[in-house]
């Protein structure tokens, strides 16, 4: 079971990971163009979310 | 200690970064440096030790082959096997191979004499996650193709249409992008961490050693810290090559397997 675990936790710090940078980076680069603030954090949250939705629909649905 | 340090004269150079670049050793390729040549002695060292323990191979194993046969029954088994499942023999020359390189080049992080753990430039672990990462490509793509896998990765099942534009980049760039940046982001930093923490009580202690006679008492635990660190070091290094070698299996594991 250690292994399995072990898989997960990667690839849970790997989606978290993509998530954030991926919607915080487009939520920056949005920021920029529109002259705004909000954009980056919105993204990050958003990004976070898609992360976790992703791990539960991986690894806690099944 | 480091106020004492601060104080006592001429500075402590702390290591840096700085420590990780080698000038060539001959001529002034950058393909002549230290790490090259630990790489090129750990090839020449595996394939000696392989080939001398499998090729008396004997139903009642000599040391040689005991010794052999144990890392290579433990990737098989406990990596390949309970990992990959029914397919997994396939994949095993490759495990195995992935697993006593990158072992042997962190090993020469405590190795007297030789003392740098090849993967703590970060060229290396970069080089090998790449095989990695189009093996395990190669691998969901020949088996279910290339549109399926695509439409595996991109739409997971049993979620609302809308969502799939929040939920599609973030598998994409998981795949795609932070899986191999983190299999060889890890590997690289707990080399170059573990490294620098040695160089720190090392170094320290031979700074101390200059310094007055309380100094050169106290250099003593340094010392000793770092012969203990070097140690658990050890540990480290080869964790780290199972966890590059679990991973890389998970990776195929998860290729191979009908839904994602």
């Amino acid at each position: 079971m250690a292994k399995a675990d072990d898989g997960a936790f990667w690839s849970i710090i790997a989606y978290l990971i993509s998530g954030l940078v991926f919607w915080g980076g487009a939520g920056a680069i949005a920021d920029h163009f529109f002259h705004t603030h909000i954009l980056f954090l919105v993204g990050m949250l958003v990004g976070m979310s898609a992360g976790l939705w992703l791990i539960w629909l991986r690894f806690i649905r099944q | 200690m480091l106020v004492l340090l601060r104080n006592s004269g001429e500075g402590f150079e702390p290591p840096s970064s700085a420590d990780f670049v080698f000038k060539p050793i001959f001529g002034d390729s950058i393909f002549f440096t230290k790490p090259v040549f630990l790489v090129a002695l750990s090839v020449i060292l595996i394939s000696t030790f392989f080939i001398l323990s499998a090729r008396k191979a004997a139903v009642v194993p000599s040391k040689m082959q005991f010794a052999g046969e144990a890392v290579y029954g433990f990737v098989r088994n406990t990596i390949g096997r309970e990992v990959i499942g029914p397919e997994f023999m396939r994949f095993v020359p490759f495990l195995f191979t992935v697993f006593v390189f990158v072992l042997t080049n962190n090993i020469f992080g405590v190795v007297p004499l030789l003392q740098f753990p090849t993967m703590s430039r970060i060229g290396f672990p970069i080089g090998i996650t790449l095989v990695s990462y189009v093996v395990y490509h190669w691998v969901a793509i020949g088996k279910h193709g290339f549109f399926k896998y695509m439409k595996d990765i991109m739409f997971m099942p049993g979620i609302p249409k809308p969502v799939y534009l929040i939920l599609t980049p973030v598998e994409i760039a998981t795949y795609f992008i932070t899986r191999p940046l983190t299999l060889a982001m890890r590997l690289f930093a707990n080399m170059f961490a573990g490294h620098l923490l040695l160089l720190i009580f090392t170094l320290g202690g031979e700074y101390l050693l200059t310094s007055g006679l309380l100094m050169k008492f106290l250099s003593l635990f340094s010392f000793s810290f770092a012969v203990g660190l070097s140690f658990f070091e050890l540990g480290i290094q080869f964790l780290q090559a199972y966890i590059f070698t679990l991973l890389t299996a998970l990776y195929i594991a998860g290729a191979l397997a009908d839904e994602h």
